[in-house]
């Protein structure tokens, strides 16, 4: 019995450990993800806070120095409504492109994003067309 | 050509119908003449899938662009080998692919069992089928590969530049056989819940299907972070990606099954256990083909909103409902009188290894989908990214790998003082003594540290008992050692090839832990002429270089690589332009040693002043990641390798000679 009983302790020890680890996880590293209407509307109250934005990158914005490796753009909604600054330093991603859809993290201070990483949505093992073309109809 | 592969996968999904409905009725009314029927429909399924996988290769070979799919993934410059490889390139192609691996599965199974297993055999063909079934209904109504363009296509718009790797020739198809593989255990459990056998029959019926499931998801994941490392260009290997989650997950509980399993078959315990965990590393690979098909979270891998999803969830509920009602049925059966007798035991040690796995499973799962979670009960989608997966998981893969040194060697039922003391001292002291070497060299001590003990820790126990092994045999048998070691993993290749395995996992935990901590990255913007330093090394941007086909413009810089005053190589980091899709992709140059590589990436160009952006990575122990897979790989082909002793109808028990060790 007293065999069961540690059993069941260190059992529950190892359930307890994870429940632990997930919750303290994600306290400690989640970050809120908003579409770019989110955000709009929400921007006020999140003012130094880290996060991840989906928009476009607008076209005509793009200012790429690549002797400094810096970006700078800005990223709207599909239709190019909606102008939201963002930072960049580092290397510019190969999907990187005007009218392209992307994901900013980074911290969102002082009315611009200070960009940590720019995720390109693509390398889709699924639908490798991303322009729009007469041959690159999806299913 | 084209209509009959068309036709081909909607006689395949009749036949699939008729396979379950004759396999179910002949089962239920003992009619042998149906079951036969049902197998045979089986068979009819196989070859139907296949004419139509190979009528859509010939399409796809010769380029016939009056096809959607082909207009779609190939183009007349696209090399015959990718084009071979679009077949798994797209949606529509990749689920006929799996519908073949599938029926191929179905087929190959009837044909071993075909005088075995006569109880269970129409279940796992319905089974089967029903699975079948449901991709040829995909195939069939949502994602016909062989549509027609209304007017053929001129050209192609070929296969997105990324996949033009040669990765994509064998990371897709590996993670394709482990993902379908599941499919076998799967089906042999569904029949023993349905028949009531419940025994180790069908346990033992699907070992090998069980490895080999278990291999090819192992060798899926890690050409997966071989491709992501050598082809993404951002310095690492694994990003959690959910994608990437997708495949570890079953992964994970497979591992967990191929351990608790032995504890079934050694003392006919955890007989629950072991169903719910076939169960669930099915359900995982349907739930990440769903992922990867669906668009419900967000990838970088960014995937067509392709209006498969509800069918998935459909699919995946009708699945888990069938699973826990069969489960609960039977659960008064599956209950066994055999209990944990110790706390200090072999069992104890493989079950909490279980729970550990288990837990990393849940780990993963609840971080994928925790974006969908918030955004049903809070109203905003909230994200956690790589930093929440390497938090939870680093402690709970380094108890694991503590768990793998005690587990193997630790006594079966109860293990006395005397028994720790002979078990564990030697690996103990080893660690202990790493431990220390390792603080004195400056290795901080931290989980890096940490795992380097338990690698220590483990490879002792394994080391000591191939020793203890080879001593005993030559002791007893007067052979010489190199003899005395073959022979001893020989007669028990399951056990010996199983702690190859742990070898080959003790290497990827060390690679994993000495590059996520020690790795050095500088990005510096260059003119011809001047160098940046990393680590040991220093680098010195001397020129740049071009060249151009039809296909494809390439950039390269020409970067001397010096240690010291020593001038060790050049490595040549490039931009390519692909012309078709017009697009960018990075090609990274290293240099891979034991030690560590040296990873360059040419970030940016500047035309007008000729400047560079380069970007430099230092990624110690890297290589031991890829040599521990190769280790795992040999251990697995040693493990299935019928043994002298097989060939005589015995039946090998885990572990349970223990030669020498006692």
């Amino acid at each position: 019995m007293l065999e069961k009983r540690r059993f069941i302790v260190g059992s529950l020890l190892i359930a307890g450990a994870v429940a632990y680890l997930v919750w303290a996880g994600i306290r400690a590293t989640s970050t809120y993800y908003f579409e770019m209407d989110e955000f709009v509307a929400r921007r006020a109250q999140h003012d130094g806070e880290d996060l991840r934005v989906k928009g476009w990158v607008r076209a005509g914005t793009v200012q790429w120095d690549p002797g400094r490796g810096t970006l700078a753009f800005e990223l709207g909604r599909q239709d190019g409504s909606d102008a939201v600054p963002v930072a960049f330093t580092g290397i510019l991603p190969d999907m990187f492109a005007e009218g392209r859809e992307v994901v900013v993290e980074g911290r969102w201070a002082g009315g611009q994003l200070v960009a940590r990483q720019i995720m390109t949505s693509c390398p889709s093992k699924y639908e490798p067309a991303l322009e729009p073309g007469p041959a690159a109809g999806g299913a | 050509m084209v209509e009959l592969g068309r036709l081909a996968v909607c006689l395949a999904l009749l036949l699939s119908g008729v396979a379950v409905g004759a396999s179910v009725l002949g089962a239920r009314l003992r009619r042998p003449d149906l079951v036969r029927s049902g197998r045979h429909a089986a068979y009819a399924v196989f070859a139907l899938v296949a004419l139509a996988t190979v009528i859509l290769l010939r399409a796809l070979l010769t380029r016939d662009f009056s096809l959607e799919y082909v207009a779609a993934y190939a183009s007349s410059t696209l090399p015959t080998y990718y084009a071979l490889a679009a077949l798994w390139g797209g949606q529509q192609g990749s689920l006929l692919w799996w519908t073949f691996l599938l029926t191929l599965f179905a087929a190959l199974v009837q044909l071993q069992n075909r005088d075995r297993n006569a109880a269970l055999m129409p279940w796992v063909t319905a089974t089967l089928m029903t699975i079948a079934s449901f991709f040829l209904g995909l195939v069939v109504f949502l994602t016909d590969p062989f549509e027609r363009l209304p007017v053929p296509a001129l050209e192609g718009a070929d296969l997105n530049p990324l996949l033009q790797n040669y990765w994509m020739l064998i990371h897709p198809p590996s993670l394709y056989l482990g993902y379908v593989g599941a499919s076998v255990p799967f089906a042999f459990a569904i029949a023993a819940l349905c028949t009531g056998r419940l025994g180790d029959q069908w346990i033992r019926t699907t070992r090998r299907w069980a490895l080999f499931t278990w291999f090819f998801l192992t060798l899926g994941n890690l050409f997966g972070a071989m491709w992501a490392y050598e082809v993404l260009g951002w310095g690492g290997y694994w990003a959690w990606d959910p994608v990437e989650n997708a495949a570890f997950m079953p992964w994970l509980v497979s591992t967990a099954y191929l351990h608790s399993v032995m504890i079934q078959e050694k003392k006919d315990m955890l007989r629950v256990w072991n169903m719910v965990l076939v169960l669930l590393t099915f359900l995982l690979t349907i739930f990440g083909t769903f992922l990867t098909r669906s668009g419900v979270i967000s990838s970088v891998h960014s995937f067509t909103q392709s209006g498969l999803g509800p069918y998935f969830v459909g699919f995946l509920l009708f699945t888990l409902v069938v699973t826990a009602g069969l489960v609960a049925y039977r659960l008064p059966e599956l209950r066994t009188p055999g209990t944990i007798e110790s706390f200090l035991s072999r069992e104890s040690a493989f079950l909490f290894n279980n729970l550990v796995l288990v837990g990393i499973a849940f780990a993963v799962f609840w971080g994928t989908i925790f974006p969908v979670i918030s955004e049903a009960v809070r109203g905003v989608k909230i994200t956690v990214g790589p930093p929440f997966f390497n938090r939870v998981n680093a402690p709970l893969g380094i108890a694991l790998l503590f768990l793998m040194g005690i587990g193997p060697v630790i006594a079966w039922r109860r293990a006395t003082p005397r028994n720790l003391w002979r078990a564990f001292a030697w690996p103990t002291a080893a660690a202990l003594a790493a431990g220390g070497v390792l603080l004195a060299a400056g290795i901080p001590a931290g989980l890096a540290w940490l795992t380097f003990v338990g690698g220590v820790f483990s490879l002792g126990t394994v080391v000591q008992e191939f020793w203890r092994g080879m001593r005993a045999r030559q002791a007893m048998l007067q052979e010489s050692a190199p003899r005395a070691l073959v022979r001893l993993v020989d007669k028990n290749r399951r056990r010996y090839g199983g702690y190859l395995i742990h070898v080959g996992v003790i290497a990827i935990f060390v690679g994993i832990a000495a590059s996520s901590a020690f790795r050095l990255e500088v990005q510096q913007s260059l003119a011809q002429g001047e160098e940046v330093s990393i680590g040991r090394y220093r680098l010195r941007y001397e020129g740049i270089d071009g060249w151009e086909d039809g296909h494809v413009s390439v950039l390269h810089a020409i970067i001397g690589v010096s240690v010291g005053e020593r001038r060790i190589g050049t490595l040549e980091p490039e931009k390519r332009f692909y012309k078709k899709p017009k697009q960018p992709t990075t090609e990274i140059a290293k240099r891979s040693t034991l030690r560590e590589d040296l990873y360059l990436v040419l970030g940016a160009y500047d035309p007008d002043t000729q400047r560079i952006t380069l970007l430099a990575y230092v990624n110690p122990l890297v290589t031991w990641i890829w040599l521990g897979g190769l280790v795992m790989a040999l251990g697995t082909a040693v493990a299935v390798w019928p043994a002298a002793s097989e060939r005589s109808a015995r039946v090998t028990v885990p572990g349970g000679v223990r030669v020498g060790a006692e």
